[in-house]
């Protein structure tokens, strides 16, 4: 039963490419609530299911429904799990599949957190800030530094294939180490960022002068004695606590701000820097 | 008025945009880069890249967590930009007055086209049962349409149907509700803060709160220096006619380099500090990893 099974297909170069395209310009096209990106993971490898298993064989509708399960993990990490999945499947076969179900479930959830966590949170922030804050001079050169920084980053996710597939399960162990150190300098840098972007990007100052005597005291000019930009360090501060009340949502949050800043703008508090 | 062709043009972006934010990630589906296009497709790249950079600030730090769907900050961009320019309105407006309430409005068709997914994800199931590959890879193929077209339908036939809408309003705004224009104009340049917020709830903060101060505090007194800098010089020119030299303001790229450098600090004392005994460690972390994993899969190993 399990010699005449074993599959003697190789992967070749050209099948990591094709993977790699499939996976960078399809992975997500499939995405749907039931099963998230279930069947982009069969997309992705479908021409090399085909290839290992034999067209129209059980074995090859039995894996091509394991891959159609559930499956959600980050795009710019998932053909890490594809590449030990091929490693398994090519050696064992349909004696693999367990291990290899398996192996997805364990790893995709870790993988989503850190890869939304560098790939779809921080490198947007601080790309994005830099973008931002040179398009407000009417400046676009920032967003094609963006550009480019996210085409480093498809190069990054175009290797990552050929050696997860070389290296196996031993690779997490090794990544995770180093990841662990990057996610913490990235956030460093993140959160410095965030500092800085408090203090240059929140244009708004006090507009209110209440009259003392017949002098109006200029607040704003006050308050820049004590701390330049503390209006919008305290804004800030008050939107975090916001934040972590219950039953708040971005979007919520979004509309809140927009309706208090118009009211206090429209009694005089504050205006436009 | 908005011309047929940068219609065609937008809504053509509209439904790029979600294909690339799902795939190739390229950052030209980043709400400035949205604001950028639209602009200059409307003749004034300036106005884009205002409301393109007050949308991507206000959505810092909502990522694509766990594929929950979110504020479509691209489209309200794209709609904001247009609207803007093509009716007056002043582009700090725009944001709180067209960008926010179309980006919640789109979280709808967002939904909408997550759905229709399932749809062609049960079709895939039966054409496993067939062995029939095209047909796999047609159906999944065919999910780009329900992404693509919930964002063009939206903004092609509000940028087809709202411009008479919005110039009214804009009229409005710059004239009898002067106020609430105003407003609008003030929670424009407040709303990035909640994305500044947002980011602070995801990242570590109370770890590295000291490189929140440091970032806060350089960033502070060097735009305070620059600013009056600038402000001098401008002043000066126009007393001066001798005076021609123009100041430029601080530079941002900059500010990222000193964090980088923080940032550079961190990573070499963590990884020198486990690595002095680097492969023993990374060794002795590995075995314990792989007995970790044995539950999982112990006859690969």
């Amino acid at each position: 039963m399990t010699n005449s099974k074993t599959p003697t297909y190789k992967l070749t170069d050209q099948d990591f490419r094709q993977i790699n395209r499939r996976s960078l310009f399809g992975f997500q096209l499939g995405w749907n609530y039931e099963r998230m990106q279930g069947s982009g993971y069969l997309y992705t490898i479908l021409p090399q299911l085909r290839k290992i298993y034999g067209d129209g064989t059980p074995e090859l509708k039995k894996i091509m429904k394991t891959h159609t399960q559930f499956f959600n993990t980050s795009n710019f990490f998932n053909t890490i799990i594809t590449g030990i999945d091929l490693a398994v499947e090519e050696k064992e076969g349909i004696n693999g599949e367990e291990t290899v179900a398996g192996m997805k479930a364990g790893l995709m959830g870790s993988f989503a957190s850190i890869g939304d966590s560098i790939f779809a949170a921080l490198i947007p922030a601080i790309f994005g800030a830099i973008a931002a804050n040179m398009a407000e001079k009417g400046n676009p050169i920032g967003v094609f530094i963006w550009i480019v920084a996210q085409i480093a980053v498809m190069v990054f996710r175009w290797k990552q294939l050929r050696v997860a597939y070389n290296e196996g399960v031993a690779l997490v162990t090794t990544m995770s180490h180093r990841l662990a150190a990057l996610t913490n300098a990235a956030t460093i840098m993140g959160v410095f960022m965030v500092g800085a972007l408090v203090a240059t990007m929140i244009n708004v100052k006090f507009a209110w002068a209440p009259k003392v005597g017949t002098v109006p005291l200029d607040i704003q000019n006050s308050l820049d004695m004590i701390l330049p930009k503390l209006l919008p360090a305290l804004i800030v501060g008050g939107i975090y606590w916001l934040l972590g009340r219950k039953h708040m949502t971005s979007t919520r949050a979004i509309f809140i701000v927009l309706i208090v800043s118009v009211l206090l703008s429209a009694l005089g508090l504050i205006a436009k820097g | 008025m908005i011309a047929w062709w940068q219609i065609a043009l937008l809504t053509l972006y509209a439904g790029y945009q979600i294909l690339d934010e799902l795939q190739i990630y390229s950052a030209m589906s980043s709400p400035v880069f949205a604001g950028f296009v639209t602009g200059l497709v409307m003749g004034d790249m300036k106005a884009g890249l205002l409301i393109g950079a007050a949308m991507q600030l206000t959505v810092l730090g909502v990522g694509t967590f766990g594929g929950a769907s979110r504020i479509d900050a691209n489209s309200g961009t794209i709609l904001a930009t247009a609207f803007s320019i093509s009716s007056g309105m002043k582009p700090a407006a725009a944001v709180a007055a067209i960008a926010v309430p179309v980006d919640s409005i789109m979280i709808q068709t967002d939904i909408l086209a997550r759905s229709t997914n399932t749809f062609f994800a049960h079709k895939i199931d039966k054409m496993v049962d067939q062995y029939n590959y095209k047909g796999i890879e047609r159906y999944f193929i065919a999910g780009a349409l329900p992404w693509a077209l919930s964002r063009m339908i939206p903004v092609g036939l509000a940028l087809a149907f709202g411009g008479g809408f919005v110039t009214n309003l804009a009229k409005i705004l710059n004239t009898s509700w002067k106020w609430l224009g105003d407003g609008l104009a003030t929670a424009g340049a407040v709303l990035p803060a909640v994305g500044f917020a947002i980011l602070l709830h995801y990242l570590p903060v109370k770890k590295h709160f000291a490189y929140l101060i440091l970032g806060f505090t350089f960033t502070m007194l060097f735009s305070t220096v620059f600013g009056n800098v600038q402000l001098l010089g401008t002043t000066l020119a126009g007393v001066a006619k001798g005076f021609t030299t123009s100041f430029n303001g601080l530079s941002m790229l900059a500010i990222a380099l000193i964090g980088f450098a923080f940032a550079a600090i961190a990573y070499q004392q963590t990884t020198s500090g486990s690595a002095g005994g680097g492969a023993n460690a990374g060794s002795g972390s590995s075995a314990k990893a792989t007995d970790e994993k044995g539950e999982i899969e112990d006859d690969e190993l």
